[in-house]
């Protein structure tokens, strides 16, 4: 399936395509566009205005993609409050990791071509994954 | 001289319910916009604030309002620094008022009126486009704070 979203992705975006390619459609291919009119006809867009999957009622769109799939995997809702911290900055979630992860993600975004900066990205967050999986199961910060 | 661009947003919001009203103007408050008129703000052009402006349109809409986005130059270089200079006295303020709860902070310095200032500052620097000498004052005076807790540490 084909996905669309607004070229030069940042925090949002790049961690949304690793939650659609990881958790929804493993197959996804990702177009970039500058306008939602060039939105190719066969491809869903995400994150931008006035579509489904958004920012909706306060939500990031890597939220509002959890919510519409029904995710319910408490490690994704964990990242989930990382992205919303990092992407809309209203202190609504303690996520000291969105400062940090904001910045790699928008200097990745200034060296790299949208496509590489999906991939170079997604083992970022597999590993994110991975150590707040393992902070969940043993209940503090793994080493 | 030639002027910038800057990106606008033009935009009416349904007197009542208020609550979604104050959401939005809070929201453009702590994106440091420059309010040009009644239901019009603008920012110097960036894919940030752009993107923010669009968020911010979507949730008037949804708020059954009006909102409409727009890139646009001052038709005059005094025109753009007018607008410039009103920010910057703006933002000079904020740094003013965190200079002097600093100056408070350092006689009894607490890790957590540290963090606290810190967090203050880094809020109004993401709120900056057109850096007034007190930022570096601000940044120094916080500094100070910093020092402040390591001498009574040691």
């Amino acid at each position: 399936m084909r996905w669309a979203t607004r070229s030069g992705p940042h925090v949002d975006r790049t961690a949304c395509a690793w939650l659609i390619r990881c958790f929804i459609d493993s197959k996804a291919e990702f177009v970039f566009v500058d306008d939602p009119d060039e939105v190719p006809d066969d491809a869903t867009p995400f994150d931008m205005r006035g579509v489904e999957l958004s920012h909706h009622e306060g939500d990031c769109t890597f939220e509002t993609i959890l919510h519409r799939y029904e995710l319910d995997d408490p490690v994704l809702w964990a990242i989930g409050r990382i992205v919303h911290q990092a992407d809309i900055e209203d202190d609504r979630f303690d996520a000291p990791e969105a400062d940090g992860l904001d910045a790699l993600m928008r200097g990745l975004s200034m060296v790299r071509e949208d496509q590489e900066v999906l991939d170079l990205s997604a083992p970022l967050y597999d590993g994110l994954y991975e150590y707040l999986r393992r902070s969940a199961v043993i209940g503090r910060d793994p080493s | 001289m030639a002027t910038g661009e800057w990106v606008q947003l033009s935009y009416r919001v349904p007197r009542e319910p208020s609550t979604p009203r104050i959401a939005i103007w809070r929201q453009l408050r702590s994106l440091g916009v420059a309010k040009l008129g009644d239901g019009l703000v603008a920012l110097p052009l960036d894919p940030r604030a752009r993107e923010q402006f669009e968020w911010i349109a979507d949730e008037i809409e949804q708020a059954g309002g009006e909102a409409a986005i727009w890139i646009a130059r001052p038709g005059s270089g005094r025109q753009e620094r007018t607008l410039i200079e009103a920010m910057r006295e703006a933002i000079s303020g904020e740094y003013r008022e965190l200079i002097e709860s600093a100056a408070a902070a350092e006689s009894a310095p607490s890790k957590r009126d540290l963090a606290k200032l810190r967090r203050h500052l880094r809020k109004v620097k993401r709120r900056d486009y057109f850096p007034p000498p007190e930022r570096e004052r601000a940044e120094v005076a916080i500094g100070n704070v910093a020092e402040a807790l390591r001498s009574v540490a040691a």
